[in-house]
C-alpha cells in the first residue's frame, strides 16, 4: 500500500516537470499548427545550463546556508528560463519562420533537424556520459511532520512544486487575463482575422515560443535539482512524455496539458516501478498512438480538423 | 442507361414514376452545430434532364450538391441514385456513400473554383478520371502485365478522346496549372466525363466567362446531354445559361426550396424575385 | 509518362505477350540508348561512365584502391566493400521510402521499423536461433542442423511480405490521420518495435498449448548471430566473401528500381500524384483515399523489408541496436537531399549520404587524429551535420538537388490550388496570360519529347520521329 502510495507521489511530482514542457508544445501546437520537435533539446540545454550555473558558478552544494540557497537557486531560475526562452525565439526565428507558406511537413522535418543540431551540440560540449550533481537540497521527509514515514514526500518534491504551481498560475492569468495573452488566443484560432484586427502575428508567436522556452528552463532548472542528472539525449524521453501529455490532454488546451502530463508522470512511475524501464518508453508510445487514433481530441480538447 | 424521356410536361419533384427519375432526394437536412444549412430539401432529377439550381448565395447549392456526391454526410433525410441507396440510416446514425464509392455509380462533378492536379499533365488528369474503372492491380502494374499495357494504352486512347471532345487535344502534355482558365474549366468536364457518369454536376461552369464563351459553354452542356446521353444538375448564376438550356429550374433560398418549374415560370414567381431583389442583388431577368 | 501515340499494334496477351514484350523491350535498348546520345549528349555520357564506374567499383577498388591506400601514406577515402554493399541497401530503403513519402505525400517517420522486421524474419528463418527445431530448406546447411534455415531467394519475398503486412496493420487506422500526427504515429511505431525485438528476451508465458519459460525469442540486447549468408550458385555473398556481395546489392537494387519506376508510370502512380496534388479532388474523381495511401504504406514499407533482410543476411547478425530512430531519419535525409519523388535524385541522396556517414567523416576523424588526437571526430557528430543538413535544405531547396519537376514545382510556387482558383477571379485577365501559357507550353513539349525516347524502351512502339507529331498550338 506504502509502494503505491510512494509511486503515486512519484509520478505526480515527475509529472509536474512533464507538465512545464508539455506547454510549451501546447502553446506552439495551438498557435501555429507544428510540433515544435526540438522543444525537448532546449530543456535538456536548460538542463545544463542549470549544472553548470550550479556547480561552477555558484557552486552551490548542500551545506549552502538555506538563505543563500534558496536566492541562488531563484537566481539560477531565472538565468536559465531567460537563455531558454532567447534560445527557444531564435529557434522559431530560423527554422520555423521562413517556412510558415510552405507546406506543413516541411516545418517538421526542420524541426527534426534543429533537435538532432542541438543534442549534438550538447553532445560536443558535455559528451555522452550522464552528467549530474549530488543531492542539494535538504534530505528531509516533509511527511515526517505529520508523524507518516513510511511514504516520503521529499523537499525536492515540494521544491517541484513550489516551482510548478507558481508557474501555472502565471501562465493561466496571462493568458486569460492580458491583451497579450488574448492576442495570443486569437492568433491560435484564426491568425489571418487576429492580424487583420491589428494583432502582430509575427510578435505574438515569438512571444509563444519565448513562454514556452521559459517554461522549459524552469523545467530544467528542477530536473537538476530534483533528479539530479542530465544528459545529451534527455530531450527525448522528456519530450516523448510531454508530447504525449499534451495530446493526451487535447493539444492546444494548457489544463489538459497539465492533466495528461499528471497522468503521464502516474503511468511512468508505475511503469517503471512494477513492470520494467525498458518497457516505459514503449508503452508511452503505445498510448500516444492509441489517442491519436482513438481520440485524436483529447481529454479535454476541441475538434481539428481529420486532414491537414 | 435509359433513352431520354421525352422532356415535355411537368418535371416537378414528385410528378415523375421512379424509373423515370435518376436522383430521388427527400427530406434532405444538413446541420452545421446551430446552422442549418439545407432544410427538408426534396428534390427530383428526371432521367436525361438539364436542371437548374439557383439562388442566392449562401442559399445552400453547394452544400445539397456537396450531399449527393458524398462530402458530406446529410443530418437527415434520404437520396438515391439510379433506384440505389447513397444515404443509410443504421439506429440513428446517418451513413452515406463516400465520394469515390459515389463516382463509381455513375455521378461526376466539377468544382467552383477549378481543383485540378496542376502539376500533372492534361491528359493524366484526365486519366485520373478513368482510374475509378480501370482495373489493373499494383502487381500487374510491377510485371507490366499485357493486360496493364493494354489497359494503360487504352487509357491514354480513351483519355485523348475525350480532350477531343473539349477542343484540349493539342495541349495534351501541358501541365493544367498552365492552361489558360477557360481551358481549365474545360478540362475539369473532360476529367468528370472520364468517370464515365450518368449524372454529371456542375458547380457554376461559366464562372468568369465571356459571353462567347458563356454561349459556347451552354451549347457544349446540351451536346453532352443529347450525345452522351447524360443527366446534368448545374448550380448557375448567370441566368441567361439558366434560361437557355433549362428543362427545370429549383430555386433554393436558406436552404429551402422556394419554387420549381420551367424556367418561365421561375423567373416570374413573385417569391424569387423577392429573394434576389430583396438582398440587394438585381435579377439578371 | 507516354505520349499519345497514333494507334499501335495490338498488345499480345497472355504470358507468351508477356515474354514478348520482355524482350522487346530488351531489344529495344540500345536504339532507346542512341536516342538519348542524339538529345543529351553531354548527360548521356556522363550518366553512362559513372553507371559503368559504380558497376567496376568493387572490382577496381579490390585490385587499385584498396592496394593504393595500403601502400600510400596519404590514403584517399574510398569505400569499403562492406560500406559499397550498405550503400545498396540503403539506396533499396529510399526508394522505399520516396514511395510513401515522395510519391504519395505521406511523412513516414518510423520506417526503421520495416527494416527491422526484415531484418528479423532473416534472422528468425535462416539461423540456428530456433535450436529446438530443425528444419531445412533448400539451403547449403547440412541437414538435422538445429534452427530453421531458409535461402536467400526464399527470404527475400518473405521479408517483403512480413514488412508489407505491418505497414497495412500500422496504416489502415492511422492513415487518416493528418500529415503531422502520422508523422508521429510512425514514429511511434518505429520505436516500438526495435523495444519489442529487444525486450523479448526472456519471456513467460502460459496459456494454451503455449508453455514459454524464459524463452528467449529475440536475443535480446545481443541480437541473433550466426545467421546464415546467402550462398546459391556455390558462391556466398556474406560479409566474408570478398565483393560478391556488393553485386547482389546492386541486384536488388535494379529490382527496386524497376519495381518503383513501374508503379510511377501506372494507374496507381497517377493515383498517389492526384491524391499529394489535392486529396479532395482525387476522392471526387473516384480515386479510393484509403486504399491508395495503403498501398504506397504498404509497398514503401516492403522494401524496407526487402532491404533488412539482405542486412541481416549479408552481415550475419542484427539486433536492435541496428535500428534507431536516427536510422530513419538518415533514410529521410538521403530523399530529402537527394530529391524527394525523384527515383534517381533519391539513389544519389543515399549513395551520398552513406559515403558521408560510413566513408568520408570517419576518414575525416582519422586525418584528424592523426594531426592532433585532441580534436574532436567528425565521424561522431555526423547527426549534427545532417540535423544542419535538413534545416538548410527544407529552407532553401526543399525540393532536393535532382528534384523531380512536380515537387518543384509544388514546392517552390504558391500552392497550386491557389494559383488555379485565383484564375476565377482573373477571368480575363488569364486569358492574356495564353500566350506565356503557349511559351511555356512549347517548353514543355520540348522536355516531354526527351521523356518519350526513354520511355521507348519500355513501352512496344517503334520510336517514330518527333517531327511528325502533332505540336501545342503555336
Amino acid at each position: 500500500m506504502e509502494q503505491i502510495a510512494q509511486t503515486i507521489i512519484i509520478g505526480i511530482a515527475n509529472g509536474m516537470i512533464f507538465a512545464l514542457v508539455a506547454l510549451g508544445y501546447t502553446l506552439v501546437y495551438g498557435i501555429i499548427e507544428l510540433i515544435n520537435f526540438a522543444h525537448g533539446e532546449v530543456f535538456m540545454l536548460g538542463s545544463f545550463m542549470a549544472l553548470v550555473l550550479i556547480t561552477t558558478v555558484f557552486k552551490l552544494t548542500a551545506d549552502t546556508p538555506l538563505a543563500l540557497m534558496v536566492a541562488q537557486v531563484l537566481i539560477v531560475i531565472a538565468i536559465t528560463m531567460l537563455a531558454t526562452a532567447t534560445l527557444n525565439v531564435s529557434i522559431e526565428r530560423v527554422a520555423y519562420r521562413p517556412l510558415r507558406n510552405a507546406p506543413k511537413l516541411a516545418p517538421l522535418i526542420s524541426a527534426i533537424g534543429m533537435s538532432f543540431v542541438l543534442q549534438n551540440v550538447a553532445l560536443l560540449i558535455f559528451g555522452p556520459a550522464n552528467d549530474g550533481v549530488d543531492r542539494i537540497l535538504p534530505n528531509v521527509n516533509v511527511l515526517s511532520v505529520f508523524g507518516i514515514t513510511n511514504v516520503t514526500i521529499s523537499a525536492e518534491q515540494v521544491f517541484v512544486a513550489l516551482v510548478t504551481i507558481p508557474l501555472l498560475l502565471a501562465l493561466s492569468w496571462f493568458v486569460t487575463k492580458t491583451r497579450q495573452g488574448k492576442a495570443m488566443r486569437a492568433t491560435a484560432q484564426d491568425p489571418d482575422t487576429a492580424g487583420l484586427m491589428g494583432v502582430d502575428v509575427n510578435r505574438t508567436i515569438a512571444i509563444t515560443f519565448l513562454i514556452g522556452g521559459a517554461l522549459a528552463g524552469a523545467a530544467g532548472v528542477v530536473q537538476i535539482l530534483y533528479n539530479n542528472t542530465t544528459v545529451w539525449n534527455l530531450g527525448f524521453r522528456f519530450g516523448l512524455n510531454s508530447f504525449t501529455s499534451a495530446v493526451l490532454g487535447g493539444i492546444g488546451n494548457l489544463q489538459g496539458a497539465v492533466l495528461g502530463a499528471m497522468v503521464l508522470g502516474l503511468i511512468n512511475a508505475f511503469s517503471d516501478r512494477y513492470l520494467a524501464a525498458n518497457w516505459t518508453n514503449a508503452i508511452v508510445f503505445a498510448v500516444l498512438i492509441a489517442i491519436l487514433v482513438f481520440k485524436p481530441t483529447g481529454l479535454l480538447g476541441q475538434q481539428l480538423a481529420d486532414r491537414a | 442507361m435509359t433513352a431520354a424521356p421525352s422532356l415535355t410536361g411537368d418535371l416537378r419533384t414528385g410528378v415523375l414514376p421512379e424509373d423515370a427519375v435518376i436522383v430521388r432526394a427527400r427530406g434532405v437536412t444538413k446541420r452545421f452545430g446551430g446552422l442549418v444549412a439545407v432544410n427538408e430539401v426534396d428534390f427530383d432529377i428526371p432521367r436525361g434532364a438539364i436542371v437548374s439550381l439557383i439562388g442566392p448565395n449562401g442559399a445552400g447549392k453547394t452544400t445539397f450538391f456537396n450531399m449527393i456526391t458524398g462530402a458530406y454526410t446529410p443530418t437527415a433525410g434520404e437520396i438515391s441514385f439510379d433506384g440505389k441507396p447513397l444515404i443509410t440510416k443504421s439506429r440513428s446514425k446517418v451513413r452515406s456513400k463516400k465520394p469515390h464509392e459515389v463516382t463509381a455509380l455513375g455521378i461526376g462533378r466539377t468544382f467552383q473554383n477549378i481543383r485540378l492536379f496542376g502539376t500533372m499533365s492534361t491528359l493524366d488528369n484526365v486519366r485520373v478520371g478513368l482510374h475509378v474503372h480501370m482495373r489493373s492491380h499494383w502487381w500487374d502494374s510491377v510485371l507490366r502485365t499485357p493486360g496493364m499495357r493494354a489497359e494503360e494504352q487504352a487509357s491514354i486512347d480513351r483519355g485523348m478522346e475525350l480532350l477531343e471532345l473539349v477542343g484540349l487535344e493539342t495541349r495534351a502534355e501541358v501541365w493544367a496549372r498552365n492552361l489558360p482558365y477557360g481551358d481549365q474549366r474545360r478540362l475539369e468536364i473532360a476529367r468528370a466525363l472520364a468517370t464515365k457518369p450518368q449524372l454529371l454536376l456542375l458547380d457554376e461552369p461559366t464562372a468568369g466567362m465571356n459571353s462567347s464563351e458563356t454561349a459556347e459553354m451552354t451549347s457544349f452542356i446540351r451536346r453532352l446531354r443529347e450525345e452522351l446521353k447524360l443527366t446534368v444538375l448545374l448550380i448557375e448564376h448567370d441566368m441567361r445559361v439558366v434560361m437557355g438550356i433549362s428543362d427545370r429550374v429549383t430555386v433554393l433560398d436558406y436552404g429551402e426550396v422556394i419554387a420549381e418549374g420551367t424556367p418561365v415560370e421561375v423567373r416570374a414567381n413573385p417569391r424569387v424575385i423577392e429573394a434576389y431583389l430583396g438582398r440587394g442583388a438585381a435579377a439578371e431577368a | 509518362m507516354t505520349a499519345p501515340t497514333s494507334p499501335t499494334k495490338p498488345i499480345q496477351m497472355g504470358v507468351i505477350g508477356w515474354l514478348g514484350s520482355l524482350a522487346e523491350a530488351a531489344i529495344n535498348v540500345p536504339s532507346a540508348y542512341r536516342q538519348n546520345f542524339r538529345r543529351h549528349p553531354r548527360r548521356t555520357i556522363i550518366l553512362t561512365v559513372l553507371i559503368v564506374f559504380g558497376i567496376l567499383y568493387p572490382v577496381l577498388n579490390r585490385e587499385i584502391f584498396q592496394p593504393w591506400n595500403r601502400q600510400s601514406s596519404f590514403p584517399l577515402p574510398f569505400p569499403e566493400d562492406a560500406v559499397v554493399t550498405f550503400m545498396m541497401i540503403l539506396s533499396i530503403m529510399a526508394i522505399g521510402l520516396n514511395i510513401v513519402a515522395g510519391f504519395a505525400g505521406l511523412l513516414d517517420l518510423g520506417y526503421v521499423a520495416f527494416y527491422a522486421l526484415g531484418a528479423y524474419t532473416a534472422a528468425f528463418l535462416a539461423s540456428p536461433h530456433f535450436g529446438s527445431v530443425s528444419v531445412v530448406l533448400f539451403s547449403q546447411v547440412p541437414p538435422g542442423f538445429p534452427g530453421i534455415h531458409l535461402p536467400f531467394w526464399m527470404l527475400v519475398p518473405l521479408g517483403f511480405s512480413v514488412a508489407a503486412l505491418f505497414g497495412v496493420l500500422l496504416g489502415a487506422p492511422t492513415l487518416r490521420l493528418r500529415g503531422d500526427y502520422l508523422a508521429i504515429v510512425t514514429l511511434g511505431f518505429g520505436e516500438i518495435v526495435p523495444v519489442v525485438f529487444k525486450n523479448l528476451s526472456a519471456v513467460n508465458f502460459d496459456f494454451g498449448p503455449i508453455h514459454l519459460v524464459n524463452a528467449n525469442l529475440t536475443g535480446g540486447n545481443l541480437g541473433i548471430n550466426p545467421i546464415d549468408p546467402p550462398r546459391f550458385f556455390g558462391i556466398t555473398f556474406g560479409s566474408n566473401s570478398g565483393i560478391a556481395a556488393v553485386y547482389l546489392g546492386m541486384i536488388l537494387l535494379v529490382g527496386a528500381i524497376v519495381i518503383a519506376r513501374n508503379l510511377e508510370r501506372s494507374r496507381m502512380g497517377r493515383a498517389w500524384m492526384a491524391i499529394r496534388e489535392d486529396e479532395i479532388a482525387a476522392e471526387m474523381m473516384g480515386v479510393n483515399l484509403v486504399r491508395t495511401k495503403l498501398l504506397a504504406f504498404g509497398l514503401g514499407a516492403s522494401f524496407a523489408g526487402v532491404a533488412g533482410v539482405m542486412q541481416a543476411s549479408y552481415q550475419g547478425v542484427t539486433t536492435s541496436d541496428f535500428f534507431m530512430f536516427s536510422t530513419s531519419i538518415l533514410i529521410l535525409i538521403m530523399i530529402i537531399l537527394g530529391g524527394i519523388g525523384n527515383i534517381w535524385g533519391v539513389i544519389v541522396g543515399a549513395l551520398t549520404i552513406a559515403f558521408l556517414d560510413k566513408t568520408f567523416l570517419p576518414y575525416l576523424g582519422q586525418r584528424f587524429q592523426a594531426i592532433d588526437p585532441n580534436l574532436p571526430n567528425p565521424s561522431q557528430f555526423n547527426f549534427l551535420i545532417f540535423g544542419i543538413l535538413l534545416v538548410v535544405m527544407m529552407r532553401f531547396r526543399p525540393e532536393g538537388f535532382l528534384p523531380s519537376r512536380q515537387r518543384a514545382a509544388e514546392l517552390r510556387h504558391a500552392p497550386v490550388g491557389q494559383a488555379i482558383g485565383s484564375a476565377a477571379v482573373m477571368g480575363d485577365a488569364a486569358l492574356a496570360s495564353e500566350e506565356q501559357a503557349d511559351t511555356l507550353a512549347a517548353a514543355q513539349v520540348e522536355a516531354v519529347e526527351a521523356e518519350e525516347a526513354a520511355d521507348a524502351a519500355e513501352a512496344p512502339e517503334a520510336p517514330h520521329d518527333d517531327a511528325d507529331r502533332p505540336r501545342d498550338g503555336t
